[in-house]
């Protein structure tokens, strides 16, 4: 090494450790500071802490392990009107958003689809802290809240309770959340189209459905889910009414009621079993056995790999089956009469819930005649021919003319709902009775809501020698079904039935799109979770 | 296809003996090889020629303004309407929507060679149309289905179903 490359080198050295000094030094004064402004916050709150005369008032309380039974009365947000004006109340709900503005925050409280704007405003109440501290309770965190009721001048048109807003006294946060939210609410349930000029963001359908938990939340879904439970409750009541006997029916079942291709196969000990299409066979069984009307409520699985707006692999079936004197359009019509009550309730009672979804999602009122629209197959073939369609005869149909047949009804008829009877026989399963005055036809039927099909039925063939040749027609191996044949053996009535998909009712009884979003943990061939 | 819509404007036109014509390039070209004088060349002059043999110069336009109206949309045809790709067709649709939304007829309110030239050329679109495609473009079909219903005209075409009432706008509000 020559001298001059050891002057370079100690020099770059020092060069270095120059640079290496001066960020030393800064670092340390970042340091200071930072000491600084935190001691400085300690004594802040330290202080703060000794003048703060409301320190009882607020704050987050041991968890709850019901350490103690309560005297109080918890008020529902929907209860809160101008007659409960002046009175000191307390509640638990959820901060849907807090606004703090100097010495006033405020809150809006959430319970399920109903919300109220409150407020914490620095007084003889509340202190600064107090304050600070409502506005630093993160979002979707629960609470419970003293406060008093008051009237107010103007309506507040953002929250369900117009007339009032509550003067909190007391705010304790009973479950904190999270501060970072997967999703947010007001996002979730923004109308398609709107807020995007200003560049407000929507929720995709799968960041929804991942975080289910929290989108289930939303008005438009606490609305949705609790008008399936009113078509549930309406089902069960207008058949009990009926004089129907609700049943139960196995999911795992030895062998595939309509032909083996879209079944689930489970392992079942040492061999192997699937899961149920349709309880078809069971409640079938059941009419043999006596029981004349019965209705089963309960999962139906399907192993078909379609990834559409309306099919699910697992679904809510509502199935009707029951005996006949001497026709089957006595079947269709108990069954048609069930749907117009259901509709008639729903449209009498879930009102709000409907309107709540018409919100996110606008569609047109549901209609309906009384008595159900019925038309045959080859009048829906005339309709659709003039239309320019051109199908076969004896050919079934298909989703888009499925849909536009649906439109043509609802022009000629005006109604959302009819039945389309008589469909071609070899487009059924091999249960299914042949018309009686042409082979080439059955006496079976589909039900449309808003030109989409919900339910699907037939006359049953109840003779066992015409249903194990309809069976070898098919080609379906007699082994297979020879319980289900020889239930029919020893005396059988004449019966019909059919098959509804809840979720499909809901879906276009609310004139919706998408059939997950009336599924609360949809399943389908691309989602197990959650 | 250019020549049997020459055929068929033919047997409108009540002209008895029908023309042979050959066709050149890659496009197909029709040439009309005339007796006394030099070929003609190209869809709309052949079809011109045709109406002046058959004396109804007024399927031309029976005014300065309606005989340019013919010539462009006979223009239109060959230039936008042949050979145009599937996204062309939505662009065209909507342009010849608005345009019919005060006419019956392609020039205004008489029948022309436009309106025969323009029905030929947009039948292979309309017939790929769904039902609620027919209603999006409501001037379209009503025009096309006049045009198919007026005598003479259809020839070597099927006729293609129409419907004459909304179904997709609701009314019943």
């Amino acid at each position: 090494m020559t001298k001059d490359e050891v002057q370079g080198a100690t020099e770059e050295e020092q060069a270095q450790s120059k640079k290496g000094l001066k960020k030393q030094q800064k670092e340390a004064e970042k340091a200071a500071k930072k000491a600084e402004k935190q001691s400085k916050l300690a004594a802040d709150q330290q202080g703060s802490e000794e003048d703060d005369f409301a320190k009882d008032r607020y704050g987050v309380p041991p968890m709850i392990q019901s350490q103690q039974k309560l005297d109080r009365v918890l008020v529902r947000v929907e209860d809160l009107s101008p007659e409960k004006a002046d009175q000191l109340i307390w509640l638990r709900a959820r901060v849907h958003t807090s606004r703090a503005k100097g010495k006033q925050c405020f809150l809006v409280l959430r319970q399920q689809q109903f919300n109220v704007q409150a407020l914490v405003a620095v007084g003889d109440r509340a202190s600064k802290q107090m304050v600070k501290f409502a506005a630093n309770i993160t979002k979707e965190s629960i609470v419970d809240v003293e406060a008093s009721v008051r009237k107010v001048e103007q309506k507040i048109e953002s929250c369900t309770q117009q007339d009032v807003e509550l003067h909190i006294e007391r705010i304790f946060v009973i479950s904190q959340s999270e501060a970072r939210l997967p999703l947010q609410l007001e996002d979730a349930v923004r109308p398609d189209g709107e807020g995007e000029e200003e560049g407000r963001a929507t929720v995709n359908q799968d960041t929804k459905l991942d975080n289910r938990v929290i989108d289930l939340r939303t008005t438009t879904s606490q609305a949705i889910f609790r008008v399936q439970s009113g078509v549930c409750k309406l089902f069960r009541d207008t058949l009990t009414n009926k004089g129907f006997v609700e049943i139960q029916t196995p999911k795992i079942i030895s062998a595939a009621s309509e032909g083996g291709a879209n079944v689930f196969t489970v392992s079942y000990f040492k061999t192997s079993a699937y899961l149920a299409q349709s309880p078809q066979l069971y409640k079938q069984m059941c009419i043999c056995a006596d029981f004349d009307k019965v209705f089963c409520v309960g999962p139906v699985f399907r192993a078909e790999d379609s990834n559409t707006h309306r099919h699910l692999t697992e679904f809510v079936g509502l199935d009707i089956e029951m005996a006949f004197s001497y026709h089957y359009h006595e079947v269709i019509d108990s069954i048609t009469d069930t749907m117009v009550q259901i509709f008639k309730g729903l449209r009498d009672n879930f009102q709000t819930e409907i309107l709540t979804v018409n919100k996110q999602y606008p569609s047109e009122p549901f209609k309906f005649l009384e008595p159900t629209l019925r038309l045959e197959y080859t009048e829906a073939l005339a309709m659709l021919h003039q239309a320019g369609v051109e199908m076969g005869d004896e050919e079934d149909l298909s989703t888009p003319n499925e849909k536009l047949l649906g439109r043509l009804v609802k022009e000629k008829y005006d109604t959302d709902f009819y039945v389309l009877d008589k469909y071609p026989l070899a487009v059924r399963p091999f249960y299914t009775m042949p018309d009686p005055n042409n082979a080439k036809y059955s006496n079976s039927y589909d039900m449309f809501m808003r030109g989409e099909e919900i339910l699907s039925g037939a006359q049953r063939v109840h003779d066992a020698q015409l249903l194990t040749e309809r069976a070898m027609h098919h080609q379906i191996d007699l082994e297979k079904i020879k319980s289900y044949i020889d239930s029919f053996r020893y005396g059988a009535p004449p019966h019909g039935g059919g098959g509804i998909g809840l979720e499909r009712v809901c879906m276009l009884y609310l004139g919706l799109h998408n059939i997950r979003q009336t599924s609360m943990f949809p399943r389908d061939p691309k989602r197990l979770t959650p | 296809m250019a020549l049997r819509e020459l055929s068929s404007l033919e047997k409108y036109l009540g002209l008895k003996k029908p023309n042979k014509y050959s066709t050149q390039g890659d496009k197909k070209v029709p040439v009309l090889q005339n007796n006394n004088g030099p070929p003609l060349v190209g869809l709309g002059t052949i079809a011109s020629h045709l109406v002046k043999e058959a004396k109804r110069p007024n399927l031309l336009g029976d005014s300065a303004e309606s005989r340019a109206v013919v010539q462009q949309w006979l223009e239109y045809r060959v230039t936008k309407l042949d050979g145009c790709t599937k996204e062309d067709t939505k662009a065209i649709l909507k342009d010849l929507n608005l345009y019919l939304q005060d006419k019956v007829y392609m020039a205004g309110n008489q029948f022309t060679l436009a309106d025969t030239f323009m029905y030929f050329g947009i039948h292979p679109i309309i017939v790929d149309l769904s039902v609620q495609e027919k209603e999006q473009y409501v001037n379209v079909a009503r025009w096309f289905d006049h045009i198919q219903r007026c005598p003479g005209v259809r020839h070597h075409l099927p006729p293609l179903a129409v419907l004459r009432n909304r179904i997709y706008t609701s009314k019943h509000h």
